[in-house]
């Protein structure tokens, strides 16, 4: 055990000391070795963690089986590359992670107060996973939808804080430089970084979905982070959402650095 | 009184012509991010929103304003020394929470430097230490919008990140021939 740490270690120091390696290429080495060694991967267990949450029943008596992820009823086939979308039900604009609270509250029967972040974590993992090999099909109906897109790209591209920083400041301008040790992404374009996540990042053991690294960019770039589930964070994911349409899901969730 | 009075009016006109990025309603959604996030942007400066709405390449005609107000802002220290104690310097360049230079420049003797900003490797050799370079160096620490319209570089002066003695003690660290910066290999140098 004490060896494969050591080699992981090994491994990672690799990535960061190995400048002109590819860190997608990274990922893929380091996701056989724990495969290799654990016989299971992060991400298998939170979505069987998430699996067994969907199918729990609620206060209401109900599971989440009985909830619209926006292909009807129980329909996970493909639904979380749809999102973030309008939904009649609420008339609101939900991504994966608030349409899950949705679910919880509303036909499940939870207080707000009793859902925990780790739970819905787990369940998006779970439904992301069945929307590996779909494309991302994101639209622009709704006023509400339009509204929120013209907000993210507004963020995206705004110049605030201490440090004149936003979003586009780096994944635009400086798509392939290197601030610290990997390059910037280029989040709107051929790195289709809305593909990206929910994911397991094992630099640091994380299991994130879009919400969790969209505040951490904020952090990154000494701004406040916006509070989960929060309009500024829908307006961003359909923003990025949008420009990566078309772009196949490779896995969800991802396994990432 | 007449003439303050126009004074006042055109005072009013400035504000109104004072171009806002976000609108009233987009600030509103930004709310639901919580306050302290949306604080940042309900105060955003209007040369920010200038970069934010040109997306950073600012008119030609817009530019010799916005370098006048920007040069306006750059104080210097009390004892008029540009150069400060390079040990102090090195200590702010390589601090990950204080200036973070080194993550976009390359040439420090303690970090691996990134390719963001233009590389620095022995800085004060190559440039020498006139009141040019100084001044210049200086200026740009404190202010880099001054020279570069709505760059990504932090304006570490103007928005009081670093005092104007702090930024002497970088521009040492760079130029001081004594420093490490300039007597150490870069990591990274082959």
């Amino acid at each position: 055990m004490r060896a494969t740490w050591l080699l992981l270690l090994a491994l990672a120091l690799g990535v960061a000391l190995g400048q002109e390696a590819d860190p997608r290429e990274e990922a893929k080495k380091q996701k056989e070795l724990l495969l290799k060694t654990a016989g299971i991967l992060p991400t298998e267990l939170v979505v069987a963690q998430g699996e067994e949450l969907f199918n729990r029943k609620g206060p209401s008596g109900r599971t989440m089986a009985e909830c619209d992820f926006g292909l009807g009823k129980g329909v996970l086939e493909g639904a979380a590359a749809r999102l973030p979308r309008y939904f009649l039900d609420t008339g609101k604009v939900e991504d994966l992670d608030s349409r899950i609270l949705t679910c919880m509250t509303r036909v499940q029967g939870f207080k707000p107060e009793q859902i925990r972040r780790s739970e819905v974590v787990a369940v998006a993992f779970y439904i992301a996973s069945k929307s590996t090999g779909h494309k991302i099909q994101v639209r622009l109906l709704f006023p509400q939808e339009r509204e929120l897109y013209a907000l993210g790209e507004k963020l995206f591209y705004a110049r605030t804080g201490q440090r004149d920083v936003g979003c586009a400041t780096c994944h635009v301008t400086y798509v392939g430089r290197r601030a610290g040790v990997l390059s910037y992404a280029d989040v709107l374009g051929q790195d289709k970084s809305w593909t990206h996540w929910p994911a397991y990042r094992y630099s640091n053991d994380q299991t994130w979905t879009m919400q969790d690294r969209i505040r951490a960019c904020y952090g990154n770039i000494g701004h406040p982070p916006p509070n989960l589930y929060s309009l500024p964070i829908l307006a961003l994911e359909l923003f990025m959402a949008y420009n990566n349409n078309g772009a196949v899901v490779e896995e969800w969730p991802a396994f990432v650095r | 009184m007449r003439k303050a009075l126009l004074f006042f009016l055109l005072a009013l006109l400035a504000l109104a012509l004072a171009q806002r990025y976000f609108t009233e309603e987009e600030l509103k959604l930004i709310q639901t991010g919580g306050k302290a996030y949306a604080e940042v942007f309900v105060n955003q400066r209007p040369d920010q929103a200038l970069c934010s709405i040109h997306r950073n390449r600012l008119p030609a005609d817009l530019l010799p304003q916005f370098l006048e107000e920007q040069r306006a802002l750059i104080k210097y220290p009390q004892d008029g020394k540009l150069m400060g104690d390079w040990r102090k310097g090195g200590a702010i360049f390589n601090n990950l929470q204080k200036a973070n230079c080194f993550s976009c420049h390359y040439g420090s003797p303690v970090h691996l430097g990134g390719d963001v900003g233009p590389s620095l490797e022995k800085y004060g050799l190559k440039r020498g230490q006139s009141e040019a370079v100084q001044r210049y160096t200086y200026e740009v620490i404190y202010n880099a919008w001054a020279f570069f319209p709505c760059t990504v570089m932090y304006r570490f002066g103007a928005l009081g990140a670093l005092t104007p003695e702090e930024i002497a003690h970088v521009v040492a660290y760079l130029l001081d021939p004594e420093s490490d910066f300039n007597t150490k290999p870069a990591v990274g140098s082959k």
